[in-house]
């Protein structure tokens, strides 16, 4: 078939492939670390505020302040780092070796194409779904728990939310996942590109992708939350 | 349902795994300890690999509380409480959790690639066929020098960290350093360390079980070491949430018991 050829820039059989890899396959770990830190985030948070104010009337709404902003999002990055960064790295770093990224150069068509871009816009687009999904159970636990830890029934929580975050923090959020998405494949791919050869070539790829797709994360999300400080 | 069950049934069977390596190397360290030089070396190695990803790390995760808080902080005009609220945060919960995310990418990907290396190379069985222990000349020295080393650099991170929300604090919110500092003993207090301090322990621990567990069981070529190396990863950061949960949750409890009401 003369429009199957290989040489297009986007394969949307591979890419959904990839999404399905990379937000289904990540969808339960995600949901479950993310609501067990929004539990950690609630009773800690009461504890501080206890210290300072002397009661934790504000709870639920700071809460879902530092939920909205920071917590689901960071939580689901670094999550997808080790999971999926490192997965890409392994897969790439392994073609590597086994010298299929040569047989695909031999055949004409450029490795950088038909691996890396089917796993970026999976990856983007994987993550902004799983931010929005992480987000809701994130609140949904953080209800839950200071409904029978707090004794805040969700009614109040839901108000105090009104008041301290609105949509847009939402679409902040969505934002900073796009931008984590689209490093966490970049950064593998590269790793998993330069691999060198034999078991301990790929283990290195991984780690050093791991590592310096945790870090980029952590760095480009205080540059985003010093950016959008601007706009709140 | 068959499925969620097939699941469940191997995340019993992942912690049983965990469990019985950790004991087999509670063992080995009661009846057959290792030379003391073996660790001292593993701790310098890792804690040189980590230093620098550590401190940065941390510097970030202070400065990203800081600047969450400023924001909070100026509705109710109370940037004078920003230092104390903001390391305490970070201390307490955020620090610890974000940090040990770090080094069980840096750390753990890191022992479990060269554990499983060595193993699809043999020379683990070669170490064997020489008459030695693995258990106690490869193993144990990791574990021991890991729970050391990152105990020390979840430490180092948490106070690199108030560094970054002084810094922070300063830039942004024109919060001077002197009182950024100022506020921080009235907020935080030797419980709230010594919670930290624990959650970092904690921490250690499960990273030194889980890293060495993975690479030592890894088969299969280099497409073994890679799949060894993700799920390191995965299973690690998923036992620091769980554990970071329970360590807040039972801190929670012993601090109601200790004030007795």
């Amino acid at each position: 078939m003369a429009t199957k050829s290989p040489n297009r820039i986007i394969r949307w059989k591979e890419t959904l492939e990839q999404l399905h890899f990379i937000a289904n396959g990540s969808l339960s770990i995600i949901v479950f670390c993310v609501c067990f830190a929004a539990i950690v985030t609630i009773i800690e948070s009461s504890f501080h505020m206890k210290i300072v104010i002397q009661n934790d009337s504000m709870v639920p709404g700071f809460a879902a302040m530092l939920i909205l902003r920071e917590l689901a999002v960071v939580v689901t990055a670094l999550l997808l780092t080790s999971r999926v960064g490192a997965g890409i790295a392994a897969e790439v770093g392994t073609m590597k070796v086994t010298e299929q990224i040569d047989a695909l150069k031999m055949l004409g068509i450029p490795p950088s194409t038909y691996l890396v871009i089917p796993r970026l816009i999976a990856c983007i687009f994987g993550t902004m779904m799983l931010v929005v999904v992480a987000n809701m159970a994130c609140l949904l636990s953080a209800m839950v728990v200071s409904n029978s830890y707090l004794g805040y029934p969700p009614a109040i929580f839901l108000t105090a939310m009104r008041r301290f975050v609105q949509f847009q923090d939402l679409i902040l959020a969505v934002v900073k996942a796009a931008v984590f998405g689209a490093v966490i494949p970049l950064i593998s791919c590269y790793f998993g590109f330069r691999c060198e050869a034999g078991a301990e070539g790929v283990g290195r790829a991984t780690t050093n992708s791991v590592v310096v797709g945790s870090i980029a994360v952590i760095v480009l999300d205080f540059v985003l939350s010093y950016a959008f400080s601007y706009l709140y | 349902m068959m499925r969620g069950l097939r699941g469940f049934i191997q995340i019993i069977d992942e912690i049983g795994k965990a469990l019985l390596f950790l004991s087999e190397i509670i063992k080995t360290l009661l009846f057959r300890p290792c030379r003391k030089s073996l660790v001292f070396e593993q701790i310098w190695h890792v804690t040189v690999e980590s230093f620098a990803t550590t401190a940065m790390a941390g510097f970030f995760v202070g400065a990203i509380m800081a600047v969450q808080f400023t924001v909070q902080m100026k509705e109710f005009g109370a940037l004078g409480y920003l230092g104390g609220l903001a390391t305490s945060g970070t201390f307490r919960e955020v620090g610890p959790l974000l940090i040990a995310f770090m080094l069980s990418g840096k750390i753990g990907a890191f022992t479990s690639a060269e554990l499983g290396t060595m193993r699809v190379t043999e020379q683990i069985d070669a170490i064997r066929c020489l008459g030695a222990d693995p258990m106690q000349e490869i193993i144990l020295p990791r574990f021991l020098g890991i729970i050391v080393s990152s105990f020390f650099l979840l430490f180092l991170g948490l106070l690199m960290s108030v560094f970054g929300g002084m810094f922070l604090g300063y830039s942004l919110a024109g919060v001077n350093p002197e009182e950024y500092v100022r506020h921080i003993p009235t907020i935080i207090t030797a419980p709230s360390i010594a919670t930290g301090l624990v959650k970092c322990f904690t921490f250690a621990v499960v990273l030194a079980t889980i890293c060495t567990q993975k690479g030592f069981y890894a088969v299969g070529g280099a497409k073994g070491v890679g799949k060894a190396v993700v799920s390191t990863a995965v299973t690690t950061m998923i036992a620091i949430v769980v554990m970071d949960w329970l360590t807040s949750f039972l801190g929670e409890v012993f601090l109601q018991m200790a004030i007795g009401s």
